[in-house]
């Protein structure tokens, strides 16, 4: 049987997305990248709740009776997570609730750009009064961190610098 | 089975995370209450934290006019100063609430504590007119209020703006 070019070409390439996929400096790279982003995320909302849960009450969205919970707990899943990618401590389960937070915030980011709502990111920092976000940019923002965190999830060999692989 | 154990880890993370959320929050001098005031109506919504009580909502943007044509208030805005310059109500002054430390001391100087203050902010959904009022009141400031429809609510009027 002779395989055409075209497929041989496709067979190779499709080795080479795995062998980048699988590569483990390329996995350390994505979870300590991931890790800090999301240890520095957790940062000011833990600082400064209140100013962070003006910024989930501005997000238009919620029932009233979460925002309070949501700006305390959410602070720290991203905290323990970032914490848990960057010293390797169940990776795989920590980018797979950061995943989880990414497409959650993708989802949240989209409804607010669909309907025009304009509101304050707070992702990274509590701007002041009348700061309004991009949220095309941070949509695709969070689908890079959500790539990345998908190569932490699915890479399947052995990983470098970790605690509890 | 590789997802329960996956399942069981990803429960252990989260639950030292919400351990740890609920407790660093019940002690922390800056942590809020489970439930915050989150209903525009009554005024400027707030995570339940602040002490609101002491300070002179004003509801009615027909009120807060009446009070500045009298000339006897000085209205502040609490927003950044990019958002003042922007525009803002015409011969406000700018103090955003993140710089009152820097500014205050000027301004306590070219106000003694007996001026009539209103401050401001972007309207309901905000909280730093009332986190300003909180600290002038803290300062000495004897006679604060806050116009809760702050900006927007001003500009749709159609009062004097600049």
């Amino acid at each position: 049987m002779v395989i055409p070019a075209g497929k041989w070409r496709a067979i190779r390439l499709n080795n080479q997305v795995k062998y980048l996929f699988n590569n483990s400096w390329l996995e350390i790279a994505c979870r300590w990248t991931l890790g800090t982003t999301f240890i520095y995320a957790s940062y000011y909302k833990i600082l400064s709740p209140a100013d962070f849960a003006n910024v989930v009450y501005g997000y238009n969205l919620f029932p009233t009776f979460s925002i309070n919970l949501i700006a305390i707990i959410l602070p720290y899943v991203e905290l323990i997570s970032g914490i848990s990618l960057f010293l390797g401590v169940y990776p795989r389960s920590a980018a797979l609730i950061i995943n989880g937070l990414l497409v959650a915030f993708i989802v949240v980011l989209t409804i607010n750009l669909v309907r025009g709502h304009e509101f304050d990111c707070g992702c990274f920092s509590p701007h002041e009064t009348g700061h309004v976000s991009s949220p095309t940019r941070m949509v695709v923002r969070d689908v890079i961190y959500l790539i990345l965190g998908l190569q932490v999830f699915l890479f399947s060999g052995q990983r470098k610098l970790c605690i509890v692989p | 089975m590789q997802w329960r154990k996956i399942l069981k880890q990803m429960l252990f993370l989260f639950s030292i995370a919400v351990i740890s959320a609920f407790t660093i929050n019940f002690f922390s001098p800056t942590g809020i209450a489970l439930v915050g005031r989150w209903d525009e109506t009554p005024g400027g919504v707030t995570t339940n934290n602040d002490t609101l009580t002491d300070v002179y909502e004003i509801e009615h943007p027909e009120i807060a006019k009446q009070i500045y044509d009298s000339g006897k208030a000085v209205f502040v805005d609490s927003r950044s100063y990019d958002t003042y310059q922007d525009g803002h109500i015409k011969g406000a002054v700018s103090m955003p609430a993140g710089q009152y430390d820097g500014l205050i001391q000027a301004f306590g100087e070219k106000y003694p504590t007996d001026t009539f203050i209103i401050a401001y902010c972007s309207g309901r959904t905000c909280n730093d007119s009332h986190k300003l009022a909180q600290l002038l009141l803290n300062y000495g400031y004897m006679n604060v209020g806050v116009f809760i429809d702050g900006y927007p609510g001003w500009k749709v009027e159609g009062y004097p703006i600049e």
